[in-house]
């Protein structure tokens, strides 16, 4: 066990539980928004793939690991816009629709890459960027600031994702919007645009949460995500609906993942118990959650279309 | 400043607003009258734009207008306070006031400036509230205050509200004519919708009545109109608010509650020690504003609900841990307040939901079959008597009117000859015709020897019907007078809690 | 109700969709033609990850897009990506009734499908591997692989290699063709360096390419300098090496395009060997009931070396001992 605290093991599982966080959270925070305001988005996991794909093959073709991070946004923009099609204009039922996009997602992003790649093929990561100063403070620095842009990028959304939820009137419409779309409606807010809005940002954070996972990772592969983006659903609800508490279970699920690999490297974890070891994050994650988040209650018009009567 | 002229709106099916002529004028508290279903949420929706007229303008301040949205309406200065309130439960008050309305520090909130002109408002018009409060902390007063003070915040000069006093306890009922009429005195102009007679008479400077989606009377001298008066425009005939019935001759004590505690569905104790005895021949009102423990209390003597301490005997017996089957044995009988949830099943017939309690009655088989001659005698039998109106025997039950359905549960309750009887909030919804006539069957029953309980929010239908009366608050039973002691200021003042003076 | 069928008609549209897109992603028909004269051999396979994952499922298609290449006339089919089983037998099931000759089950967690449906299709012939047990049926061979051969190989080499003395090993669920591979490697590095240290590291996922890329990082701050992995989730691995500039041996196929700098060389599997066996047999007119199992002695399973790496000449030079050790018997791979 004692081999387990030394300095370059705790440092490798600190910044490991961080670099699985931020798909996560980048994907989570956006399903917040959209959870808010009354849309419950199953359909992350497709958007994400896809966006990891398109930001593969930008990268792979362009060699411009931004681009790649736009042409995620843009992606998930696009199927953003879709799915507030969907689960708004149409007002369909959102649990399934949003099985229709993952299963699209999953198929597509498949079909792409076979068909425009073929054979997976290394592309360039996100430079680290060491943050002047805090980075060269000693183990902390290393297990905090010495990430990629992308990673500090994440974390700055969770404040500003709090601010733009409780401080402003756009945040405001969200909450009214997703507790009770009739009191909105009769005051004058398009419930409409609010979600359409929210679910937009929902998109786009995903499409930049499968795009960062993708160049992070270097590679593509079908199915890469391999579901983090249901993970990402479920940690909407057991943060919360809270940017804070969606951050502590993503980084949580990130940590204990991280230190049980850790822990298995090193042998401290036997390997006859490696199988159930690798249920540990999610069970862990889901108890504590369950545990902080069982007085918060959710959105009162949670997955309910709103049709106004006439 | 408002004018509706010709007003027609059509539902498939139905004629909800017939040529309608409708106006107020500044500093006037104009009612709108009718039973369920006559037309009045329909007009003010067509007010406030949530509806569109299929004939028929609206005029403010002589202009016709096109009202197609709330906000429309907010912007002519129509504000309505609807009878589900329109706030979010999980914003503060302030921040309900603010929704929909350009902030000041845009885009940011300006919720300490929205939280100075509640606090003015409030303190101009009689609505104190406390802005940073959440609005699911708030008592049901206090959110119609929120709602009226939304009105106010966005200027409105003109306000509708949708049967406001539906959930108000009869002081909280006062001071909001108090607000009402500060509103007026600043030259504002109200539409006040209700079918409460009394309160009726006692705020409005006009009354317009609608039956059937027509305008049936206009009332400009309201002090000499009168509860019979307006009863009779509302439904078309003469008809008595108050049953005809002699003293009660009370017996021996048949139902005898004691010590009785209940849980609620959340787990907190809803009914928190009751003592009552019911004898034959007598009916006990129960008042209380809604949600003090009755629906508990009501399940619990008939058996749907076990109590977690005390007893509840009929007739000698000891029901408190009885099954419902038991209970029914033992001929207690109970009219549920929602009645289509608990009281009939709406896609069946009017005679499956007759047979629903009484199915394994021997008279109704013939061989271990149905015996469908008997039944169908039985049923064509209760629902002549009872003057349900409905087509055919096998009509399912969701088309019939809420009255008539109503009318059907205390057919089939009453034709079982009860011993014990509970009626929880026997009326509410149904139309003064139908009412009428309940009221005259919980009477018969009473004098038929029947221990009968009355449950109810409505002050009048317990002062009408009951010959002693229990206030119930917060689970408790705070008096018990009788009928000839009662009056309805101090059972106001009990019904919130307050404590019986001396008597 | 009239919202309810605007509803169901866009989610038909929703569901028709994704089909048609996973439907043309999961199977590639590379179909020859069934005019030929009725003397074409159809083969199908049924693969869990995707045919070019440079692992397992890429093994098998490449093998079989040999062995056509090779005889000719044969027709190829691939249902790929069926990570769910219950989707894997549909398709084994798909195609034995479309009467494919050869329906190759190419998953150990496929056998039990299997045992059900070959009975139903006794003029199909079925494959399975990798694994060792045929039902007793006699229309189903099954195939194994000895990984643990070039695993003991690599693992040779690997220790030879090491500075720190410190090796880690990623794997995905500890059974069948994965385990097998693992503990040679142990051996190997055992054998040759009974010092050094051996961390194994199941991150119990096939498919979460982000757990093994974590897995190497794990692997490096526990000081390993060479790793290798199996399955197909390890591409993620591969690349942390490579930004760690950590050796990296293979399996399954060549992993050397992954990162030509790193990599030293792999295990690749050549079915062809057994397939050739299993066209014969079935020409033959035997459908089944034998196992086959790809080792350095038959060549199927082969060490390839990735050439833009400079291999030191002695570590080569005890490689090929090795393989020729084992292939004579003189060596126990474990």
């Amino acid at each position: 066990m004692s081999q387990f605290f030394s300095q370059a093991i705790l440092i490798a599982a600190v910044a490991g539980g961080i670099r699985l966080a931020v798909p996560l959270l980048l994907a989570a925070l956006g399903e917040t928004y959209g959870q808010r305001s009354g849309v419950l988005n199953l359909g992350v996991d497709g958007v994400m793939l896809l966006g990891a794909f398109g930001g593969y093959f930008t990268v792979l073709e362009l060699g411009n690991v931004w681009l790649g991070l736009v042409v995620g946004v843009g992606i998930g923009a696009i199927l953003g816009l879709a799915t507030a099609f969907i689960s708004v204009t149409l007002g369909a039922e959102q649990g399934i629709s949003g099985i229709g996009v993952y299963l699209f997602g999953l198929g597509m992003s498949d079909l792409l890459f076979q068909k425009l790649v073929g054979t997976p093929l290394p592309i360039e990561s996100f430079p680290k960027v060491p943050l002047p100063g805090l980075s060269s403070i000693p183990v902390v620095g290393e297990m905090l600031f010495q990430h990629s842009l992308v990673v500090y990028a994440a974390f700055l959304l969770v404040p500003i994702s709090t601010f733009v939820i409780n401080r402003t009137t756009f945040g405001m419409n969200i909450r009214a919007v997703g507790e009770n779309p009739e009191a909105a409606d009769s005051v004058g807010i398009s419930v409409a645009r609010v979600r359409y809005a929210t679910v937009l940002i929902g998109g786009i954070l995903a499409g930049v949460a499968g795009a960062a996972l993708a160049i992070d990772l270097g590679i593509f592969q079908q199915n890469l995500t391999n579901a983090q983006g249901f993970i990402a659903v479920a940690l909407v609800y057991f943060g919360a609906w809270r940017p804070l508490g969606v951050m502590g279970g993503a980084l949580l699920y990130g940590m204990v993942n991280s230190i049980v690999l850790q822990l298995k490297t090193l042998g401290i974890i036997p390997r006859s118990w490696s199988d159930i070891a690798a249920m540990a994050p999610a069970v862990i994650t889901i108890l504590a959650l369950v545990l902080v988040a069982r007085r918060f209650r959710q959105p009162a018009a949670l997955a309910k279309p709103f049709v106004r009567e006439t | 400043m408002l004018e509706l002229r010709g007003i027609v709106k059509r539902f498939p099916g139905v004629l909800a607003n017939d040529r309608v002529d409708f106006s107020v004028r500044p500093g006037e508290v104009h009612t709108l009258l009718g039973e369920n279903g006559a037309g009045k949420s329909t007009l003010m929706k067509i007010v406030y734009g949530l509806y569109r007229p299929d004939d028929g303008d609206v005029l403010v301040d002589g202009r016709p207008v096109e009202i197609h949205r709330p906000t429309d309406a907010i912007a002519l200065g129509i504000g309505m306070v609807h009878q589900h309130f329109m706030l979010v439960d999980t914003l503060t008050v302030a921040e309900n006031v603010a929704m929909g309305m350009r902030s000041s520090r845009r885009p940011l909130t300006d919720l300490d400036v929205v939280a100075d002109r509640i606090e003015e408002l409030g303190e101009r018009f009689g609505l104190p509230v406390d802005p940073h409060a959440v609005v699911w902390q708030l008592s049901v007063g206090q959110r119609q205050r929120v709602e009226i003070l939304k009105a106010l915040y966005r200027e409105a000069r003109l306000l509708i509200l949708d049967e406001p006093t539906a959930v108000l306890t009869p002081q909280e009922a006062d001071q909001l004519f108090d607000t009402l009429r500060a509103m007026t005195a600043d030259g504002r102009g109200i539409i006040f919708i209700s079918h409460k007679l009394r309160e009726v008479l006692a705020l409005s400077d006009r009354i317009t009545v609608l039956r059937h989606g027509r305008v049936v009377g206009e009332v400009d001298d309201v002090g000499a109109a009168t509860r019979e008066s307006l009863a009779e425009m509302m439904v078309g005939r003469q008809v008595k608010l108050a049953p005809d019935k002699d003293q009660a001759r009370p017996g021996e004590p048949r139902l005898r509650i004691r010590g009785l505690r209940v849980q609620g569905d959340r787990g907190v104790e809803a009914v928190c020690g009751v003592d009552l005895d019911v004898c034959s021949g007598e009916i006990l009102g129960i008042a209380g504003v809604s949600g003090n423990g009755q629906r508990e209390l009501a399940e619990a003597v008939a058996g749907l609900r076990r109590p977690s301490g005390g007893t509840v005997t009929v007739d000698g017996v000891e029901l408190s841990t009885a099954s419902p089957a038991d209970t029914h044995a033992a001929g207690v009988r109970y009219i549920s307040e929602s009645r289509m949830r608990e009281g009939a099943i709406g896609a069946f017939t009017v005679a499956e939901n007759l047979l629903l309690v009484d199915h394994g009655d021997r008279r109704f088989h013939r061989r271990g079959l149905f015996d469908d001659r008997a039944i169908e005698e039985h049923c064509r039998h209760l629902v002549d008597q009872y003057q349900v109106k409905t087509p055919a025997l096998d009509t399912p039950v969701e088309s019939l009117s809420g009255g008539n359905i109503q009318k059907l549960i205390v057919a089939r309750e009453l034709s079982a000859r009860p011993n014990v009887l509970v009626a929880s909030q026997p009326t509410r919804g149904v139309d003064i015709g139908a009412a009428e006539y309940i009221h005259a069957q919980l009477v018969a029953e009473r004098d038929r020897g029947t221990a009968v309980v009355v449950i109810s929010e409505d002050l009048d239908e317990v002062l009408a019907l009951a010959d002693r009366i229990a206030v119930i608050y917060e689970g408790r039973i705070v008096d018990i007078v009788e009928r000839t002691d009662a009056n309805r200021e101090t059972l106001g003042l009990m019904m919130a809690g307050g404590h019986p003076t001396s008597r | 109700m009239r919202k309810h069928t605007r509803t169901m008609r866009w989610l038909v549209l929703g569901a028709v969709l994704a089909i048609a897109a996973a439907a043309c992603g999961g199977s590639d028909d590379s179909g020859g033609g069934d005019g030929g004269g009725g003397e074409t051999f159809r083969i199908a396979i049924v693969a869990p990850s995707a045919s070019n994952d440079l692992a397992f499922t890429q093994s098998i298609v490449d093998a079989v897009n040999r062995v056509k290449d090779e005889r000719g006339n044969i027709e190829v089919a691939v249902t790929d990506g069926t990570f769910v089983v219950e989707d894997a037998a549909a398709a084994i099931r798909d195609y034995a009734s479309q009467g494919y000759d050869l329906v190759i089950a190419h998953g150990s967690q496929y056998g039990g499908s299997l045992q059900e449906i070959a009975p139903e299709f006794p003029d199909t012939t079925f494959a399975w591997g990798t694994a060792a047990d045929t039902f007793g049926l006699d229309n189903v061979y099954a195939y194994e692989a000895a990984s643990n051969e070039g695993g003991y190989v690599m693992g040779v080499m690997g220790a030879m290699l090491s500075k720190s003395k410190v090796i880690g090993i990623i794997g995905p669920i500890e059974v069948g063709d994965a385990k097998l591979y693992v503990d040679g490697y142990a051996a190997g590095v055992e054998a040759e360096d009974p010092g050094a240290t051996v961390n194994i590291n199941y991150t119990g996922s096939f498919s979460d390419v982000g757990l093994a890329s974590e897995a190497a990082q794990a692997q490096i701050a526990a000081g390993a300098d060479v790793l290798t992995g199996t399955a197909q989730m390890v591409v993620g691995a591969v690349g942390v090496a490579k930004d760690k500039g950590v050796l990296w041996f293979g399996t399954q196929s060549n992993q050397t395009s992954l990162a030509p700098e790193i990599v030293v060389a792999s295990q690749v599997y050549h079915w062809e060997v057994i397939l050739d066996q299993i066209l014969d047999q079935i020409a033959a007119g035997k459908k089944g009931g034998e196992t086959f199992k790809i080792d350095l002695a038959n060549d199927g399973i082969v060490i390839e070396y990735n050439d833009g790496f400079d291999l030191p000449a002695d570590v080569k030079q005890k490689a090929e001992e090795t393989i020729a050790g084992i292939v004579d018997g003189s060596i126990d791979a474990g």
